[in-house]
């Protein structure tokens, strides 16, 4: 079932489109990551979906009914561009920003003592919001994105400014609400942390969708039978055998134990012959498909070679 | 609850906690008052040294009845003038009187070694034409004429009462003098508390753009929510600043003065409340500071000025505020918002220099119709009202004044809305009446 469906919206400003007849659906549970360079249109959508703007055409359905006002409350947003009010104290800050989601003080309370205990900053609680550094005040900024326990939770660009360790533990938590039944929409330029988390992707560039599905199903389409093979023997004998059946693209003249070559295999059904020529030729130790990485796809879509 | 109201509180407890709040509310009414005194005092201090004069008396008519106080002490001399002059330096100055001064008045020089004033040389010439005015009376032999100048001497009081209110209510004495006093502190405190609150909603409008507190907010709350959050919170602060300000002015009215002032004074400023039109003559005070204390000790006007107070702060502050948040929302900081804070300041100024010319002549036509425009209306009226203007005229104020603050929210709340997720360039005017027809 899909948590999030927008459907052929369109949203244009004075000078330029943002989001021409963009559509696409987000499974509830998954990790949606929401990609495309600067400028794409990914912001407009994402505030579209927050209800910070309306579509000019299209509509946005939150589960089976069109979104609503109160569907803010099961919303939580971590914008790109994001702060704290200086002077306030952490506590009495993230208390306000819960009860604006709808939650009751006491309740915001009760959440917020646990988060703090969770993230090991107990005593940060009345300190103002300056006194702190930037990584510390994002991980405010986490626990009251996600305090009033969203089923929908839409991060953009979270992991900027925090340092490896804090974005892995920023990433298990991501991932451990996502197994307690949030949705998550992830939007990034980062693509190795799209493949860590993210389980399917839209590509927005220049306001349209180019590119959207399961990260491994667009992985494996877009895989363009290139197979590398690690051997011991010679290479011209390999060369020889090969000749015909496919297309050697690259030796690597590395001195280590096994060689290695790279081929391109016109069609699967010759993948078999292939195996069988090397395998006679020299001492095959590894034939392994190179399955294109998100950025080698992100770049080449965007560039229009897909 | 509404998010509004969460908005508001939060506005309200920042800013009502501040020690910079705390100290100007009980400050600034102190520093109200020394303002108001700071005459008085500055004559009590300039009094300090004695000035000692010399006096060349060539009529030997003026001298002996020369009375010293505690500014000047006069000391004749033998010396001719010339000489004088040359050598008593330490003196304040050399008086030289003519021997033909009863007939030449004009005969009369000061040789001052520092700059004199005013009220040294008024104090001298009047002495000096009171002696010779008795010297001149003198030369007619009338009998008995100490006396008879005792008894001749009058003093006029006059009290200002108004025709046009109905016979019920209490005539009570008006002084133009307090009324002009009470309308100029009034336009003032309007004046400051639209730019200095209204300025306020603007920094802070830019402090959470520049925060990117903005960002965070709008997804919980709509922008208009957002923006009239803020207005009202501070509108509260402000509110709170005036009632607070009207209880310590009303408690030190109606508690602390009545204990302080002499007893006659205390029943004349009673007895004026009342209507009564000899009040004045039941003590020697002058009586337009007796005035002043039946305004200060009286309950119901002080009431009546505060609560005209807290409206026309209310709904200026909400008319100014709007526009201020709209500007504070186009720009990335304070420095750029001098110049689209144009034509906010100027309306403001406007009605300041129209108060100084309004609170001659409250009744004029000028005077009414810049008390109804609402840029203006909030300073101006405030300024009439000590004068005791027709009911309707504040009421037609108000509700006009109310009506264009629901006009300006909604261009505001279109102008916050685009300018809100503006960043980088600083938009002209132009720019900012185009936001208003952006559909969102």
């Amino acid at each position: 079932m899909d948590l999030l469906t927008v459907e052929h919206v369109t949203k244009r400003y004075a000078s330029h489109t943002a989001l021409d007849d963009v559509s696409l659906a987000i499974p509830q549970g998954s990790v949606y990551g929401l990609l495309g360079p600067n400028g794409a249109g990914k912001t407009t959508l994402i505030r579209i979906i927050n209800r910070i703007t309306a579509p000019d055409s299209g509509r946005v359905l939150f589960g089976d009914r069109e979104i609503a006002p109160e569907d803010v409350y099961r919303i939580g947003y971590l914008p790109e561009e994001r702060g704290l009010y200086k002077k306030m104290k952490v506590g009495e800050q993230a208390v306000f920003f819960a009860r604006l989601k709808g939650l009751s003080r006491r309740e915001a309370i009760v959440r917020l003592k646990e988060w703090f205990i969770k993230f090991g900053i107990q005593d940060w609680w009345d300190k103002k919001v300056e006194e702190l550094s930037k990584g510390m005040a994002q991980k405010v900024q986490f626990i009251v994105t996600v305090l009033h326990e969203p089923k929908l939770l839409i991060f953009d660009e979270p992991f900027s400014g925090f340092d490896p360790i804090n974005a892995n533990l920023l990433k298990d938590e991501i991932l451990g609400l996502r197994d307690k039944g949030a949705t998550v929409i992830f939007s990034t330029h980062n693509m190795s942390s799209v493949e860590e988390i993210c389980d399917h992707i839209t590509l927005i560039n220049k306001s349209r969708n180019i590119l959207s599905g399961k990260v491994d199903d667009i992985r494996r389409r877009h895989g363009s039978n290139i197979f590398e093979i690690a051997y011991r023997g010679d290479e011209q004998t390999l060369r020889q055998a090969v000749t015909g059946r496919c297309e050697i693209l690259d030796v690597t003249q590395e001195e280590s134990v096994y060689r290695m070559l790279k081929l391109h295999v016109e069609n699967d059904a010759e993948v078999r012959g292939v195996i069988a020529a090397v395998n006679e030729a020299v001492e095959l130790r590894s034939f392994r498909e190179i399955i294109p990485s998100m950025n080698d796809i992100f770049i080449r879509a965007v560039n229009g070679k897909l | 609850m509404s998010n509004i109201s969460i908005i508001i509180q939060r506005e309200f407890n920042e800013r009502v906690r501040k020690k910079s709040f705390i100290i100007t509310t009980l400050l600034m009414p102190l520093l109200m008052i020394a303002l108001m005194a700071a005459p008085a005092l500055i004559m009590q201090f300039s009094r300090g040294d004695e000035k000692v004069i010399a006096v060349i008396d060539e009529s030997g008519l003026v001298a002996p009845m020369l009375e010293s106080d505690e500014e000047i002490r006069f000391e004749t001399t033998e010396l001719p003038t010339e000489e004088a002059r040359k050598e008593l330096t330490e003196k304040f100055g050399v008086l030289y009187i003519g021997g033909d001064v009863l007939e030449n008045p004009n005969n009369v020089r000061l040789y001052a070694n520092s700059s004199s004033s005013l009220s040294l040389e008024s104090n001298i010439t009047g002495q000096i034409e009171r002696i010779l005015e008795a010297e001149k009376l003198k030369a007619y032999n009338i009998e008995n004429l100490s006396q008879i100048l005792e008894q001749v001497k009058t003093k006029v009081v006059m009290q200002t009462f108004r025709n046009d209110k109905s016979q019920e209510e209490d005539t009570q004495a008006q002084s133009s003098a307090v009324a002009t006093g009470v309308g100029y502190v009034l336009g003032f405190i309007l004046y400051m508390f639209l730019l200095i609150y209204g300025s306020m909603v603007m920094q802070s409008v830019i402090e959470e753009k520049n925060n990117r507190v903005l960002e965070v907010m709008v997804s919980s709350v709509r922008p208009f929510d957002l923006m009239m959050g803020k207005i009202l919170g501070v509108a509260s602060v402000a509110i709170v600043q005036v009632l607070i300000w009207g209880v310590l002015i009303a408690g030190v009215g109606a508690l602390v003065m009545p204990h302080l002032m002499p007893e006659d004074v205390m029943a004349s400023a009673q007895a004026m409340q009342q209507g009564m039109p000899d009040a004045a003559s039941m003590t020697d005070m002058n009586p337009e500071m007796l005035q002043a204390v039946a305004a200060m000790t009286d309950l119901g006007y002080i009431i009546k000025i505060f609560a005209s107070l807290l409206l026309f702060v209310f709904g200026g502050y909400l008319l100014y505020s709007a526009m201020f948040a709209a500007v504070g929302s186009a720009v990335d900081n304070v420095q750029d918002a001098s110049q689209l804070q144009m034509p906010i300041t100027l309306p403001i100024i406007l009605a300041l220099l129209m108060m100084f010319v309004v609170i001659r002549d409250p009744n004029s036509q000028m005077a009414f119709w810049f008390s109804i425009i609402p840029f203006t209306s909030p300073i101006v009226m405030m300024a009439r009202i000590p004068y005791d203007i027709p009911l309707w005229e504040i009421v037609l104020s108000l509700v006009i004044l109310y009506g264009s603050f629901m006009g300006m929210v909604w261009v505001a709340s279109k102008i916050y809305r685009v300018g809100i997720f503006m960043y980088g360039k600083k938009p002209s005017l132009k720019e900012l009446f185009k936001w208003i027809r952006y559909k969102y």
